[in-house]
């Protein structure tokens, strides 16, 4: 019914995605699944019009679709459900779900409300709920609010429905409430695109699953019988691209962190480990199972409830970010590199130079030395090939790839012992991608510092880390050491990995 | 072409340029224009519009607004009155119980901003309406006038042929200039305000910064009134009333960005001569003054359309 043909996206410095055909059919529910940066949102949003792909054509029903905004989108029968809730909290749920067509509810300008609540009804009816239309929607649970944004794209008429991780806001019992109605709406010959990153769910709904990589299509199977292991394989791949850097030099005698039982609220249950001089420690998870909330934890963003970490021995006591980095030398590069990492407007130099003023600042005239500043930022921008026209430049003009390696280099700068770097490759060409990796190894294995990494990305993983520590749902569930002195092999590491991500 | 697109992007080349236009437009169609005592009395007022609108930039550039800076100016001014007429304080020493009271108005500000996690256009919206009723109920509404001559010497002398005041606010720019070009606080307050949640995780204590920025803007806004009562030789229970359109008016202006991370003590300067020469050249113009406050709302309004239209063609939007 839908039908996606070669689909090609590309974003500044990364392919989002690359020649992907996929297509969808009526009573089919069809689940969606890929690590980070995978490609998933940007298909969904090519389908509804919010991108537009750079190659490639999109069928429906047989002829060629051409969507420019929502609109569009929704009066074709294609309909998206965000994973965020997006209602408007002070309207009633009548307003709510008709919030796209409230026109069809005017007479010279005044609402029809009796119409508005009946046919508010007969859509909430088909999503198996059963409130009052007038109640304002502020009030209702996150489960309530998912369904009436569902209630919304079904009244459209979709003959689509797209849904980005519907269950990530829901409780295991309003999920199952969700997948009831989605086999009836299976049965009604709806289309239904399910993301998901849960995969209990995947095989608990969907019919076939296609996975994407990277950008790439790497397949399409029907669920019924599929091994959970061949599922991971195709997620987390199996390239043996990956590059071997060697033998890690380890100082078991110096452990520079220690975490002992560190809890908070769906943040850490109980996370305790150790992590020593030289040493590469992977992190690895699904989305949402914990090693980003781990991360904030330690470096003082976030604070834990329970549970103590030592550095170098003695306990450390970290209520903010500048704690962490000046006091303890500990920083950490975050994931999300525009939000959270830099200074999109400013020139290269002060996103580099950040963290060190405090170093090479005047002790009377508390001004900064400029020549120390663009000789850091020099070295850096030398040392990491970060193709910049000069210092000055506003990294917002810099591609994807290079603006990773500005918000790493921040930290390099630093001179941190310890260094959590949270997804550091995400939306990275293949080049700095590299560059990256070859710089992570010689921080540990040259300078004898302390990295934490956090990926998703199992070859680079497991090409870098020495000790992998697996989470699911805020614990460490598994850990794998002594990969490297053991000589494991990638297939039997990511065998391992993938039997204690069920 | 690519020559304009550069000088556009060049910021405070552009607000040169029509300073520069205003300056000799105003020149040409006056002749008293250009005589010593209206320059004098010009650069008085661009010396006061400059403080007034840095007391703003400083909260600007960290990403807030500051609803109450006039109220602030109220609460110095009566601080001054209050404390030469009724203390009989020093003027030095009045001045300086007037600043900290200002910087004291701004903590306020700060602490409920960064300690309640209100934004700040709510939290000095609020408190402007606070220091208000404290200024009118403290002065009763009556002015202190009896000021001793002493005290005019800022506000009414000059030097050079330029008066006090513009020499202080020469101080008070180069000061700023220097805090946002080379210090730690400066380019600390330029992160905070460019990225808060970035600048955060860089180890930067964004809160402190926030407050900082408050503190001076009360300090700032405390000094203009300050010298607004060394040049009135009284001190008005009024004073502030006006100070939130050209404070906006001349930063915007001037360059400093509503979005936060941009500031330029050039630019304010030009700023406040642009918005004064405007003001003036409507009193020449013998526009009715009724209707200035229009044309500041439109000026700021073109301020922000013309700061809007660079960054989308000036290169700087997209990457």
């Amino acid at each position: 019914m839908l039908e996606l043909q070669s689909i090609s996206k590309r974003f500044p410095g990364v392919r989002a995605l690359d020649d992907v055909s996929l297509s969808f059919q009526p009573g089919q529910i069809h689940a969606l699944v890929g690590e980070n940066g995978a490609g998933k949102s940007t298909l969904l949003k090519i389908i509804t019009g919010i991108y537009q792909p750079d190659a490639g054509r999109m069928l429906f029903d047989g002829a060629p679709l051409r969507v420019r905004n929502c609109r569009d989108c929704l009066d074709r029968g294609i309909g998206l459900v965000h994973q965020e809730i997006q209602v408007v909290a002070e309207a009633s749920v009548a307003e709510n779900i008709m919030l796209d067509k409230l026109d069809a509810f005017s007479r010279w300008g005044r609402l029809d409300w009796p119409r508005l609540a009946d046919q508010a009804r007969a859509a909430m009816a088909r999503v198996g709920l059963d409130i009052d239309p007038q109640a304002p929607i502020g009030n209702l649970s996150a489960a309530h609010k998912q369904l009436v944004q569902i209630a919304r794209v079904l009244s459209a008429e979709a003959r689509v429905l797209l849904l980005d991780e519907p269950t990530s806001s829901l409780t295991e019992h309003e999920a199952a409430r969700l997948f009831g109605i989605l086999r009836q709406l299976q049965e009604a010959c709806v289309a239904i695109v399910f993301v998901s990153h849960k995969f209990d769910e995947v095989y608990q709904i969907g019919d076939q699953v296609s996975v994407l990589r990277d950008g790439r299509h790497v397949g399409t199977r029907e669920l019924a019988g599929l091994p959970r292991a061949e599922l991971i394989e195709m997620m987390i791949g199996r390239r043996a691209e990956t590059a071997s850097f060697g033998m890690p030099v380890v100082n078991r005698a110096r452990e520079v962190l220690r975490v002992e039982e560190l809890y908070a609220p769906d943040r850490a249950h109980e996370v305790s480990f150790s992590l020593y001089a030289g040493e590469i420690l992977g992190l690895y998870g699904l989305v949402g199972a914990g090693r980003t909330e781990l991360a904030r934890l330690l470096v003082g963003a976030e604070q834990a409830e329970r549970g103590a970490v030592y550095i170098h021995g003695t306990k450390a006591r970290i209520g903010s970010v500048a704690d962490s980095l000046y006091k303890y030398s500990m920083g950490y590069v975050t994931e999300n590199r525009k939000e959270e990492g830099l200074l999109l407007e400013s020139a290269v130099r002060t996103n580099l130079g950040i963290t060190i003023w405090e170093r090479i600042v005047g002790k009377f005239t508390r001004r900064i030395d400029d020549r120390a500043e663009t000789q850091a930022a020099q070295a850096l921008v030398a040392a990491l090939d970060i193709r910049t026209t000069g210092l000055e430049q506003e990294v917002n003009h810099l591609s994807g790839g290079n603006q990773q390696k500005v918000s790493l280099g921040k930290w390099l700068a630093a001179g941190c012992d310890i260094l959590i770097v949270d997804e550091p490759t995400v939306g990275v060409d293949i080049q700095a991608k590299a560059q990256i990796h070859r710089l992570l190894w010689d921080l540990a294995a040259k300078e004898g510092k302390a990295i934490i990494l956090i990926s998703s990305d199992m070859p680079e993983i497991i090409g870098l880390a020495g000790r992998i520590l697996v989470f699911k749902d805020k614990q460490i569930v598994h850990e794998i050491a002594e990969i490297h002195e053991q000589g494991l092999s990638y297939d039997e590491v990511s065998r391992r990995i993938g039997l204690h991500l069920n | 072409m690519e020559y304009l697109r550069r000088l556009m992007r060049h910021n405070d080349a552009g607000i040169a340029l029509s300073a520069g236009l205003l300056f000799v437009g105003c020149a040409l169609s006056s002749e008293s224009f250009l005589s010593a005592y209206n320059l004098f009395n010009i650069s008085r007022i661009v010396a006061f519009s400059v403080l007034v609108a840095l007391a703003q930039a400083l909260v600007l550039v960290a990403g807030g607004m500051n609803l109450s800076v006039g109220a602030i100016g109220g609460l110095a001014t009566i601080t001054t009155g209050y404390c030469i007429q009724v203390l009989g304080l020093p003027g030095w020493l009045a001045a300086l119980v007037a600043l900290g009271i200002g910087s004291v108005a701004g903590w306020v500000n700060g602490v409920i901003i960064t300690r309640l996690q209100i934004n700040s256009f709510i939290a000095t919206l609020a408190t402007l309406f606070v220091f208000t009723g404290l200024v009118h109920g403290f002065s009763e509404g009556y002015a202190y006038t009896d000021i001793p001559r002493e005290f005019t010497f800022l506000g009414r002398q000059k030097f050079l042929g330029l008066s006090n005041l513009f020499w202080t606010m020469g101080l008070v720019l180069l000061a700023t200039h220097y805090a946002f070009r080379h210090t730690v606080f400066g380019r600390r307050l330029l992160a905070t305000g460019g990225n808060q949640e970035a600048a955060r995780l860089a180890g930067i204590n964004t809160d402190r910064m926030i407050l900082l920025s408050h503190v001076l803007s009360g300090g700032v806004g405390a000094l203009a009134a300050v010298l607004w009562v060394s040049r009135m030789g009284s001190a008005q229970p009024a004073t502030g009333k006006d100070w939130l359109i050209t404070s906006f008016a001349v930063a915007i202006v001037g360059g400093t960005g509503l979005a936060g991370g941009r500031i330029s003590a050039l630019g304010l300067l030009l700023g406040a001569v642009i918005i004064v020469l405007i003001k003036n050249g409507l009193v020449m113009l013998e526009a009715n003054v009724y209707y200035e406050q229009a044309f500041l709302g439109s000026i700021i309004l073109l301020a922000v359309v013309v700061s809007r239209v660079r960054d989308l063609y000036g290169g700087r939007g997209g990457g």
